[in-house]
């Protein structure tokens, strides 16, 4: 199969992954205690109220047909509109999106070079001081929970030193950039420890293995043998592990979001789910179940192009 | 009995407490005070309902909205920190002899594009609430009025003609989210007011700005700009003030308070008499339709342990009764205390000995399923067994007001009139405690068309000393409401939430 | 290497012993006093309960939900991935893959609320999480490991030599594929643990006054700077049984 056959097949049943997606969430969404108009009615809930919320969002019609007519929508390319608020879904994505692009730019533009350079700079020292060093530090902190370690960098750089904003409240991330500094570092804490262990121990294996040797008998040196011959192999499993952290970055990160005061589309999902919003969540779950489906599309492509045997495009 | 703590530390504890509760009805502050000056910006940090809030004041709901609603526009009336009603956009108001018609005059007022504010603003406002096909807050609390009949006698006189004698209209039109707009406005992207300040800016879940309007008929503001930024999480209100990223912090948890109370960085502003805490027992069904199972219920409750545990002390023992210092609240009444022998003997009366019975709760409010937990464990000493079920606290109001027959209850400030109507008559449509009795409701309609106020009062108090002696509720405390502001503001008033002088950034000042 | 395998047993074992054994050392009556004070050894945490006896008692529902959940997902996944791998036709490799692959596209914070709004309050619905977001990794894991042996030579003359296929899946290829398993299984119970901790902190599943130590870290963070214990010590057996059972899986496999 060519690249660009296996690429459309890929796609195609991408497209039917997202309709399950949208189907599964419609369906358990419908099964959440409550709707849009108990939830808005919050501590208020007059009967007579909640049935004039009701018939204004128009909830009397049966689940299957408000499906039905959202689905049509999104084939037009209309995503609806809040239940809540009335404003188009777009708006709701485009007020999250930017931070939660944002967010997961910066980390992973930090996460791939740092974590590649530091697991092939141990795999060259394997079983030496650094090594386990370097080992024990990332066993170590891939142990603490994301929520912790942002308790801990908040309360400590951020109230009692006073050295980083301890929040991103009120400020424009971009004209600030000093605010994203710890929720970027809690973001990397769990990933660069991850993927520096799979870079390493793929590595150590590609470093041990029959071409290099023979590469190296060859009379190559050795930098150019561990970059240009061992690494790229050895990168394979990394990236499906990069895939996930992508995947995970781009949907929304909730816990940083809310320590950090950083809206995203984490938050955004949560706040649609809390009032049950539905076109919203629906929204958001068709650009996160495109993303998954395109992330790991683009995963297994490169990893195809770095080590074509162990590649799963055949 | 067990008891971890010796009284006496209680007793002295409570003594602190109520003295402080009596220092912020009289309005004095604990810090001293600087000259109000004018000038500089404050950021006030609150929780919000993300990208899905609104601008609308008449679809307010979240606190964040109620303030933010609070600095554009005004109402004809707002409660003071007892929840009498103070005249705002009505200068005055004349009811008739049988308060079935009230005259409202209008103050001299104009709104942020310069139109003046006119009875027919006030008439298309309310009117906008009250349409039958929308389902805005105010309209049970306005419902009584008669529209048709109702009509602008001139340009700053409304008269407003009632289906129903109503003395305490007044409350009425100081009712949640009765904001007055300009006469047939439906876009609220760029929202005019009459308010102490103008708008600026909006983004929806982010952030705020309103800018002083100096043609405020209350005198101007004396900050140059307010904004308005959310942050779910507490502790993120919180670091954000002790960083200085914000200069108020709304709603601040008491543990929080104790924690930097002292340090300097930040001070803190506590309102007695904020938040009702109880427990609701509905009354038209088993096993509470029992009056002496309720009566045990009252008396096996630690109301200390439970103020100084889950309020982590920062509030003060209740009286089964709502709205203590509000007008018309019944002191007389004297406080009951833990009894368990009475209520063991209560029990086996109500032959309810060994019950078991589900306590309906949620994080719909903080404290609540710690609350749940704690009174469960009361219980327990008594011989009645309550299992706890937490619930989706998305749904938690609606789900409580059907089904179950006990649950958590907390209530914001309100006068006692607007809880006994919204809660406590057979046509109440927020029942919880499904208390309805007719010979109730002819003392409440009683009490709303008596118009001298001593007897009022007086019908005011039997209605109090049925519902503390056989009522639903089992109110067990009255939570301060807690803000923090950095050192250099001044002039946050302690007042419960959603009355007047509560998150009213006009008052405020930067040192 | 040898004292990191002691540390790595250390690490292990005692927040497991705390876990399992901590619960025997504390009275059926629990005390209540004010919240964040200095009393005891450790103070008090957000309701004024002894931090100490928390401790104590908060580490079974950690530690066991995240070995149960674990256990559960290796229960489904395995024998799925078996079924799939072994399976003669095409068709009923793709039936039991492909609807995984739906699960892997719904951010698994979104599976952590719906499932959680649905189901009851409980422990066993943070086991059922935890179950539906790992269960399609570790079948895609077991998968590739069961086709890597089915392919061998070896397994191919002991087909031709008559052996049925069930035989084989449990006889041989189960064997083979253990040392990729449990090479995984460290990560996965760290990964449980992690999910379980969070779902805490989101308040899914579990009583926010549960004694459980992901939600004492949470709750009682209002009080970090007056009873820093009641948020540090629970966090550090958190962190601690992580790290055990990664060195310890990371010394079992490389052995």
């Amino acid at each position: 199969m060519t690249l660009g056959r296996y690429t459309c097949r890929r796609l195609l049943l991408g497209s039917v992954q997202v309709l399950a997606v949208l189907v599964a969430v419609f369906l358990l969404v419908e099964a959440l205690p409550g709707d849009a108009a108990v939830a808005l009615a919050g501590d208020n809930p007059d009967p007579a109220r909640v049935a004039a919320i009701r018939s204004a969002m128009g909830l009397e019609n049966p689940a299957a047909q408000r499906f039905a007519t959202w689905l049509g929508g999104l084939l037009s390319g209309d995503l609806g509109s809040s239940l809540v608020s009335d404003r188009p879904v777009t708006e709701f994505i485009a007020a999250g999106l930017p931070t939660t692009l944002l967010l997961a730019g910066v980390t992973l533009l930090l996460l791939v070079p740092s974590s590649v350079l530091l697991g092939v700079f141990v795999a060259r020292r394997a079983g030496g001081r650094v090594d386990r060093v370097v080992t024990a530090a990332t066993i170590g902190l891939h142990a603490v929970p994301e929520f912790a370690l942002a308790i801990v960098l908040v309360a400590l750089f951020g109230v009692e030193l006073g050295w980083l904003p301890p929040t991103a409240l009120g400020a424009d991330p971009l004209a600030d950039p000093a605010v994203l500094v710890l929720p970027v570092l809690v973001l990397l804490a769990r990933p660069l420890c991850a993927v520096t262990r799979l870079v390493r121990a793929a590595m150590v294996d590609a470093l041990a293995s029959d071409y290099v040797r023979h590469a190296r008998r060859l009379g190559l040196t050795r930098a150019r043998v561990d970059y240009a011959h061992a690494l790229p192999n050895a990168l394979a499993p990394a990236v499906q592990q990069l895939a996930r952290t992508t995947d995970w970055l781009l949907g929304g990160v909730i816990v940083v979001e809310a320590v950090f005061v950083l809206p995203g589309l984490g938050t955004s999902l949560v706040d649609a789910v809390a009032g049950r919003d539905m076109p919203v969540v629906q929204g958001l779950a068709v650009l996160f179940g495109v993303t998954t489906v395109l992330v790991n599309l683009a995963a297994d492509i490169i990893a195809f192009r770095l080590a074509p045997r162990a590649g799963s495009a055949a | 009995m067990t008891d971890p703590f010796p009284t006496l530390r209680r007793r002295g504890f409570l003594a602190l407490a109520g003295g402080l509760a009596l220092a912020g009805c009289a309005g004095t502050q604990a810090t001293e005070s600087s000259a109000p000056r004018s000038g500089g910006r404050l950021r006030a940090a609150f929780a919000g309902g993300g990208a899905k809030e609104v601008l609308d004041p008449h679809m307010a709901s979240l606190f964040v909205e109620a303030a933010r609603s609070k600095a554009l526009y005004d109402k004809l009336a707002d409660f003071g920190s007892d929840l009498t009603p103070v005249p705002r956009l009505a200068e005055k108001w004349e009811p008739n002899a049988d308060a079935t018609t009230w005259r409202i005059t209008l103050r001299q007022a104009s709104f942020h594009d310069g139109r003046p504010v006119r009875a027919a603003d006030v008439l298309s406002s309310y009117a906008r609430i009250l349409d039958p096909k929308k389902a805005f807050r105010a309209k049970a609390s306005l419902a009584m009025i008669d529209l048709t009949s109702s009509r602008a006698v001139d340009d700053r006189t409304v008269e407003f003609v009632l289906t129903r004698p109503y003395v305490e209209f007044p409350n009425a039109l100081a009712t949640f989210s009765a904001h007055i707009i300009p006469e047939s406005t439906e876009d609220f992207a760029r929202p005019v007011g009459s308010g102490p300040f103008s708008f600026v800016s909006f983004t929806p879940g982010r952030s705020t700005v309103l800018k002083r309007y100096a043609d405020h008929w209350d005198g101007a503001a004396r900050l140059d700009e307010v904004e308005f930024v959310l942050a779910n999480e507490e502790s993120a209100r919180v670091n954000a003030l002790l960083a200085g990223q914000v200069e108020y912090a709304h709603d601040l948890s008491p543990v929080t308070a104790r924690a930097h109370e002292s340090g300097g960085r930040v001070r803190i502003v506590r309102s007695p008499n904020s938040g009702i805490q109880a427990f609701a027992m509905k009354v038209d069904r088993p096993p509470f339709d029992n009056r002496d199972l309720r009566e045990a219920m009252f008396l096996l409750a630690d109301r200390p342990q439970l103020v100084e545990s889950v309020l982590s002390g920062s509030g003060q023992v209740a009286n089964d009764l709502y709205g203590k210092g509000y007008r018309h609240y019944a002191e007389s009444i004297p406080q009951r205390e833990r009894d368990l022998d009475k209520a063991r003997f209560l029990i086996k009366r109500a032959g309810a000995e060994g019950l078991k019975v589900a306590l309906n709760t949620s994080e719909a409010a903080t404290g609540f399923v710690e609350a749940a937990t704690v009174f469960a464990d009361q219980a327990k000493q008594a011989g009645i067994t309550i299992e706890v079920a937490v619930g989706d606290k998305d749904t938690f109001w609606a789900d409580t007001l059907k089904n179950g027959s006990l649950s958590s209850f907390r209530s914001g400030a309100m006068p006692i009139e607007s809880h006994v109507s919204q809660r406590l008559l057979s046509k109440s449509t927020t029942n919880v405690t499904k208390w309805a009795r007719p010979e109730f409701d002819a003392l409440y309609d009683k009490a709303v068309s008596t118009v001298d106020e001593t007897a009022r009062d007086g019908v005011y108090q039997e209605m109090q000393r049925t519902l503390h002696a056989e009522g639903g509720y089992l109110v067990w405390g009255f939570a301060d409401w807690v803000v923090g502001t950095a050192q250099a503001v001044d002039g946050v008033a302690t007042a419960p939430a959603n009355t007047l002088d509560w998150a009213r950034f006009d008052r405020v000042w930067l040192r | 290497m040898k004292g990191w395998r002691g540390v790595g047993v250390v690490l292990l074992v005692v927040p497991l012993a705390v876990a399992v054994f901590g619960p025997l050392f504390v009275p059926d009556e629990v005390g209540r006093g004010r919240a964040f004070v200095d009393s005891g050894v450790l103070g008090t945490d957000f309701v004024g309960r002894d931090v100490l006896q928390q401790v104590l008692l908060g580490g079974r529902t950690v530690v066991l939900v995240a070995v149960i959940a674990t256990g559960v997902s290796y229960a489904v996944g395995v024998p799925l991935a078996l079924t799939a791998a072994m399976a003669r036709r095409r068709w009923l490799d793709e039936v039991l893959m492909r609807p995984l692959d739906v699960v892997l596209a719904v951010p698994s914070l979104l599976v952590l609320i719906l499932v959680a709004g649905i189901a009851p309050h409980g422990y066993g619905t943070v086991v059922v999480v935890v179950a539906v977001v790992t269960v399609p990794d570790i079948a895609r894991v077991a998968r590739a490991a069961a086709l890597e042996v089915a392919s061998r030579p070896a397994l191919e003359a002991m087909r031709l030599q008559g052996e049925t296929r069930w035989r084989l899946a449990i006889g041989y290829v189960v064997p083979a594929m253990a040392p990729t398993l449990v090479a995984d299984l460290g990560v996965r119970i760290t990964a449980a643990l992690y999910l379980v901790a969070s779902a805490s902190f989101l308040g899914v599943g579990v009583a926010p006054d549960a004694a459980d130590w992901a939600v004492m870290v949470d709750r009682n963070q209002s009080g970090l700077f007056l009873v820093p214990a009641a948020v540090v010590v629970p966090a550090v057996l958190i962190i601690a049984w992580s790290i055990g059972v990664n060195l310890v899986f990371d010394r079992a496999v490389r052995r």
